[in-house]
């Protein structure tokens, strides 16, 4: 009865409270859709990557066509046709419109055969480096290709042989294999499998400030005093807080799943595909969520003051979410700092999600990062509770 | 009904004791006044007395029950109305009554009748569905008194239930204390307001640097202020030339705007207000006559209530 009231009570207050409301669900759907469209093409694996160029053919001879269909046949490069002059191109790639422009110099196939520079590639002002050199070390390829072939076949015919054909790159393809060794060889996350679970975690850590904020305002206006008076026992009090925010995390795992599920793909984005194991979700939510709620009752127990509390947890939020993966991808960092981030409960949660949404994991693949989490909320009510207690005695 | 044997107790920390050897005996239905300046005791005994600090072994008896036992049934029939709006603003008047009426373990079937009538007796009955947040400061004073009320306490506990509102709603409240008290329930009372205490309690204790100085009825205290004073409230500061003129023939205490002169007899009256005529010192206001329960308080404690 007493325990029921409780809760009622904590309902009813965060139903009149907009910015806590506001904090927990606004907030990170927010932060879900910007950093899901922003990274967007970060996230990309094979084929989404999207490199727009500009080129500009001054030769129109076969091979300089030839150099215009391989480049064309490059995953991840997109030619952007424009009609203006050589000036205007130039400036468009000064201006970052585009990554790069390729001149095709005249009398192509001639300065190819006299060793001369038979293309120009000039880079835009914001391009990275590293796709600057990608694009360096391709061309360098197919120029390579045609520099061998206008070389070696005029050899081969002397002789009455049947050459090579330098072309045919469908059998060289398979001399190389390429997968991601992270997470074990799986698959990359990619930009709203990474964001969703990510912000997610973020925001049920959140609840933090809301919580804290309640139980301060309690101890500040003597009610938590009066309830002692009238002989309220202080596990109920923990209960309490502890039972709606629980359900409160479950309802933003909830709502931040459809987000990923139906507003995303809506808004032209990647749907989140949620993997096959409902009870592992479920399983993964319920651990992450009693830690995150557990976190926030000794948080709230650390500050004396609403100020103290939001800079607290403020700050740890912040710290786990930037170790954790969940503002930078783990699979970016180096090794250190991928060390450094298992310590992190927002990145057991995070592989959690991962083991469910990249691999189809079952509820066996999330069991460690479930018992992780569940050990963390336990030491942290463990804590909470003896702080309370010795509050309650100090009073 | 309680019973306090030499009180002791200190914070942690602190080298002065808060409490040094409080005795205090209040008897069942007293409705009993508790004043002592700021930081006289006073909150620590209430503290004490509410379980909010641990209380020492064989000292505090509430109807003979040590409250430093395991035995907490006295705690049922038990309320502590504090200072503080000890509510929730953003629940309502209803919300909150039934919220702490649950906290103090009243069951389901009597909830809604206890919450009527409590309500009845404080005149929050049309208010129950607005939000605490809105009441004026005397009605949030009745919500404080209401939630104390819930459990039909036996022995109830009123820390300054009437600081900082109107009169009509401290009127209001002084008379429902005053009725609670006549169906039979035991108070114990602090209030910065003298008037308040001597208009409403039959005991009293006064307190100060943790010990109680002076207890018992009202009016034998009272009665027992022999020596007549005269108190006069200037309208201006007196100078200190003029204090040390009046010091010469006189024996007074004096604050700021008031001077107080002990008097022997009606002609010593006229002779200080012509002393103070003379001296140019313009009066507001003059008591004559055997001494109140203020100048009971500052004659003990050599203090204001409001030091």
């Amino acid at each position: 009865m007493r325990l029921y009231y409780f809760v009622k009570k904590e309902f009813l207050l965060l139903s009149r409270d907009l910015h806590g409301l506001l904090l927990l669900f606004v907030m990170p759907s927010i932060f879900i859709l910007i950093m899901t469209f922003a990274l967007q093409n970060q996230f990309s694996s094979e084929g989404k990557v999207n490199i727009d160029y500009l080129l500009i053919d001054q030769d129109s001879g076969a091979l300089s066509k030839e150099l215009l269909e391989s480049l064309g046949q490059i995953s991840g490069l997109n030619r952007i046709n424009h009609t203006g002059s050589e000036a205007d191109l130039r400036a468009l790639v000064a201006q970052d419109t585009s990554k790069f422009l390729i001149v095709i110099n005249n009398e192509f196939e001639q300065k190819l055969a006299a060793g001369k520079t038979v293309v120009q590639l000039e880079v835009a002002p914001g391009t990275k480096p590293v796709v600057a050199l990608l694009i360096q070390s391709q061309l360098d390829s197919i120029l390579a290709r045609f520099y061998l072939r206008q070389n070696l076949m005029p050899l081969f015919e002397a002789t009455g042989q049947d050459g090579i054909n330098l072309n045919d790159q469908s059998k060289t393809k398979d001399l190389l294999a390429v997968r991601s060794l992270y997470q074990g060889g799986g698959a990359l996350p990619s930009s709203v499998q990474q964001n969703v679970p990510g912000w997610l975690l973020f925001a049920m850590f959140f609840i933090s400030i809301p919580l804290s904020n309640t139980l301060i305002h309690e101890r500040q206006q003597g009610t938590l005093a009066r309830l002692k008076t009238m002989g309220f026992p202080n596990h109920i009090i923990l209960m309490g807080k502890l039972i709606p925010y629980f359900l409160i995390n479950l309802l933003q795992v909830v709502f931040m799943l459809l987000i990923g599920v139906y507003l995303i793909p809506a808004l032209g984005g990647e749907r989140l595909m949620l993997g096959d194991s409902t009870a592992a979700l479920a399983l993964l939510s319920a651990c992450a969520s009693l830690a995150a709620v557990a976190y926030a009752l000794l948080i709230a127990q650390l500050a004396n003051t609403t100020e103290q509390a939001t800079i607290l947890s403020g700050v740890c939020n912040i710290l786990m979410a930037a170790i954790g993966g969940v503002m930078v991808p783990r699979f970016i960092m180096p090794p250190t700092m991928q060390e450094l981030s298992a310590y992190s409960p927002m990145a057991w949660g995070l592989d959690g999600f991962f083991d469910i949404f990249l691999h189809n994991g079952g509820i066996s693949e999330v069991l460690n990062e479930s018992a992780a989490l569940l050990a963390f909320g336990l030491c942290m009510l463990a804590l909470a509770t003896l702080l309370s207690n010795r509050r309650s005695s100090q009073a | 009904m309680i019973t306090i044997k030499n009180l002791q107790f200190s914070y942690a920390g602190s080298h002065q004791p808060a409490l040094s050897g409080v005795d205090l005996n209040i008897q069942d239905q007293n409705l009993f006044g508790l004043l002592g300046p700021n930081g006289a005791g006073k909150t620590t005994l209430l503290s004490i007395l509410s379980g909010l600090l641990r209380c020492p072994a064989n000292t505090v008896f509430i109807d003979d029950c040590d409250i430093a036992s395991s035995d907490t049934s006295w705690k049922s029939t038990f309320s502590l109305v504090p200072q503080e709006y000890a509510f929730y603003s953003e629940l309502t008047v209803a919300e909150n009554l039934s919220f702490f009426a649950a906290a103090q373990g009243i069951n389901f079937a009597t909830l809604k009748t206890r919450l009527a009538e409590t309500a009845e007796i404080t005149g929050l009955t049309e208010r129950l569905q607005h939000k605490a947040s809105t009441l004026s400061g005397g009605l949030k004073r009745r919500l404080n008194l209401a939630i104390g009320l819930l459990n039909r306490p036996r022995l109830l506990l009123l820390d300054e239930p009437t600081v900082g509102i109107d009169p009509h709603s401290r009127h209001f409240i002084l008379e429902t204390i005053k009725h609670i008290n006549q169906q039979g329930t035991t108070i114990i009372y602090t209030s910065h307001y003298m008037e308040e205490v001597e208009a409403l309690c039959d005991q009293i204790a006064i307190i100060d640097n943790g010990s109680v100085l002076v207890q018992g009825a009202l009016s034998e205290l009272l009665h027992d202020q022999k020596k007549q004073t005269l108190t006069v409230n200037l309208s201006k500061p007196a100078s200190t030339a003029q204090l040390e003129a009046l010091s010469q023939n006189r024996v007074f205490s004096h604050q700021p705007l008031q001077l107080i002169f002990d008097i022997h007899s009606n002609k010593d009256v006229l002779a200080v207000l012509t002393e103070l005529n003379q001296l140019k010192l313009e009066t507001n206001q003059i008591n004559y006559g055997r001494g109140n329960l203020e100048t009971l308080f500052l004659n003990l404690t050599q203090r204001s209530l409001r030091d």
